[in-house]
């Protein structure tokens, strides 16, 4: 395509008086409100024992999976919208701990990793697994918050002592009523669980006979529908996919097992979660810029080095 | 990233888009005026192009701490976290009749309220959070961040109590908060709880050097669990309560070569006096950070683009202005 003269410097003149005018506009344009979905959460972590088991990888190292989730925890926090809330609770014996309740995640990050960096075995005040007691006292701590945080709790779920199916611990809760999400963490395979002392550090791991192998009160039952004989394995741990499974179900919560990013994680609590809207400031300048430099770049391309110009 | 785009501001020199193809350069008068002027709004150009890609690169002055003097006091809260602290607080005893209708609210509850109001009212103020269970841990360092304690405060409040708690543990975690950090104003302890232990003389000994070296001031807002129980001993003192474990604490915290202070808190009136006397004498000069937060420096770099992109503009509209005018007159 050829352009004469004439229709090249008035087309030059147009596409420059556009462009000042959009630099005008990312200069004086006032700012528009738009809406960000935001959320409030509440991350308890599990810290018994079984947490200590390494099996989980952070950055290809592999790690006990007290410390994934902890620096899991962290990348949610990075990965969540500004605006949206996180708490943080602790997991041991049978109940959840709060510690701080939901806090704006971008102001407060800073605070909420010194947090987060502080959990360890020695903060627990029990040396029982109830998982799914406390994740009923969570649900109970929860509805005392407001706004009722969506709950995100990250255990292996290994229950000590164990439970048996049909005797599961009563939820007297409307399932879904608080929403939540329970992240699985750790792997496959049975390993020994380290075992911590009075003060919360780890000597030697939790032997065969050191741990109960029954539910308490199938152990006590003659009948074999209930008291089967199995195999002793109690006193090693995996990340227990059935049993969260089921136990997300009777609560109403939302079950992942062992995400890799952040990001699909902080998707999963906004699909559970009933999101507000929160009006934020947003600057365009950025596209009225960008695009006032395309225009400016036309007008330079050197096209004589393409096409030939005549004239 | 958007940097590498810099090269960009080169083009106009090589751009003959607007120019026009003369048969025989020799032909065109030689005027040092335009060859500057074509000089200057190649200038212009690349300034151009690089002040928007500058203005796109979001360049700011990052999030700054800086120092300022203010009043006000830096406190570590050491909040009982035991069963006790479920109890009602300032019930009456059983054999009472209800004349009055007394609150039904725990003492933990009744605590972080007040707490919370006290934190409310001191904007300057430091402060830090010690969870004082079984092991104390230091889960809120020292922090400005008003939003972090006022909800760790918060969390304190809910839920129900553990079952130990260990004062030695907390108070010497609570010093040890200030360890390595400059003096920058009044350091305190506020200690809240329902009882007291009973400490060995080793532990009397390291507590007394810790709050000395870190010169921390002790508070202790004692919520009376007995009726008529004073934490000094009293001439109709009760028998009983000659070896409570309060007492013993108390003792050996007004033996501290650092200032003590005890509040009896037996009713929610007592309880705010001893929070508003707090308030009132923890009011001195305190060097405090405040954080600046990042400045854009967007606008600047948008304000030359505008400058200079006008010059042109100016410049690309009276030429096609001649430009018309010459065809109008070709035409002729």
């Amino acid at each position: 395509m050829r352009l004469s003269y004439q229709k090249r410097i008035t087309l030059t003149a147009i596409i420059m008086v556009v462009a000042l005018l959009l630099v005008m506009a990312a200069l004086w344009m006032p700012h528009i409100q738009r809406d960000v979905k935001i959320m409030d959460a509440l991350f308890v972590i599990d810290i018994t024992d079984s947490m200590n088991v390494q099996d989980a990888t952070v950055n290809g190292e592999t790690v006990s999976r007290l410390d994934w989730a902890k620096e899991f925890t962290r990348r949610t926090f990075l990965d969540m919208p500004c605006g949206a809330h996180a708490g943080l609770a602790i997991f041991s014996e049978a109940r959840s701990l709060i510690l701080m309740n939901p806090v704006e995640v971008c102001n407060s990050y800073h605070d909420l990793t010194q947090m987060l960096n502080q959990f360890d075995p020695h903060m627990a005040w029990a040396r029982s697994s109830e998982v799914s007691k406390a994740v009923y006292t969570a649900i109970r701590q929860a509805k005392e918050i407001e706004p009722e945080p969506t709950i995100v709790f990250v255990t292996d779920g290994h229950e000590s002592p164990p439970l048996h199916e049909s005797l599961f611990p009563k939820f007297d809760g409307k399932p879904g009523e608080i929403h939540g999400v329970i992240v699985g963490v750790g792997g496959e395979d049975l390993l020994p669980i380290p075992k911590t002392n009075e003060q919360g550090e780890i000597e030697g791991v939790w032997g065969v006979n050191d741990v109960m192998h029954q539910d308490v009160y199938a152990s006590l039952r003659s009948d074999t529908t209930t008291n089967v004989p199995k195999a002793r394995t109690e006193h090693l741990s995996s990340q227990k996919k059935s049993h969260l499974q089921t136990l997300a179900d009777r609560v109403g919560f939302e079950y992942v097992s062992s995400p890799t990013k952040p990001g699909k994680l902080v998707d999963a609590i906004r699909k559970v979660s009933e999101t507000r809207p929160q009006t934020i400031d947003y600057d365009l300048y950025a596209w009225f810029s960008a695009i006032a430099l395309a225009l400016i770049l036309l007008v330079y391309l050197p096209y004589g080095w393409f096409i030939r110009t005549d004239d | 990233m958007l940097l590498w785009l810099m090269p960009l501001v080169l083009l106009p020199w090589f751009s003959h888009n607007t120019d026009k193809t003369v048969a025989w350069q020799a032909m065109l008068p030689h005027d040092r005026l335009s060859q500057v002027v074509t000089l200057l709004f190649k200038l212009l150009s690349s300034l151009l192009i690089a002040s928007l890609l500058l203005a796109l690169a979001g360049p700011h002055i990052p999030e700054r701490i800086i120092e300022r003097s203010r009043q006000g006091a830096e406190f570590v809260i050491l909040l009982d976290r035991s069963r006790s602290m479920d109890d009602i607080f300032a019930r009456p005893p059983r054999n009472t009749l209800p004349i009055e209708a007394f609150s039904t609210r725990s003492k933990r509850t009744v605590s972080g309220d007040y707490l919370l109001e006290f934190v409310k009212r001191r904007p300057d103020d430091r402060f830090g959070y010690i969870l004082f269970s079984t092991r104390a841990t230091e889960i809120l360092p020292l922090s400005y961040n008003r939003d972090a304690i006022l909800a760790t405060i918060e969390a304190g409040a809910l839920g129900k109590g553990l079952s130990k708690t260990d004062i030695f543990q907390a108070l010497s975690k609570a010093a040890a908060m200030f360890e390595g950090e400059a003096y920058r104003g009044s350091r305190n302890i506020l200690l809240i709880s329902d009882g007291g232990v009973i400490l060995d003389a080793s532990e009397k000994a390291q507590l007394q050097q810790r709050l000395a070296e870190m010169r921390i001031n002790l508070y202790w807002i004692y919520l009376r669990t007995v009726r008529g129980m004073t934490l000094d001993e009293q001439a109709d003192d009760n028998l009983l309560w000659l070896e409570m474990p309060e007492r013993k604490l108390h003792t050996f915290f007004k033996k501290l070569t650092t200032p003590y202070q005890a509040f009896e808190a037996g009713s929610l009136k007592e309880f705010a006096a001893a929070i508003e006397e707090i308030h009132r004498q923890q009011y001195q000069a305190l060097i405090v950070e405040e954080r600046l937060p990042k400045q854009s420096l967007a606008d600047w770099f948008l304000a030359i683009a505008l400058f200079s992109s006008l010059v042109l503009t100016l410049a690309r509209l009276y030429t096609s202005w001649g430009v018309k005018l010459a065809a109008q007159a070709d035409r002729f």
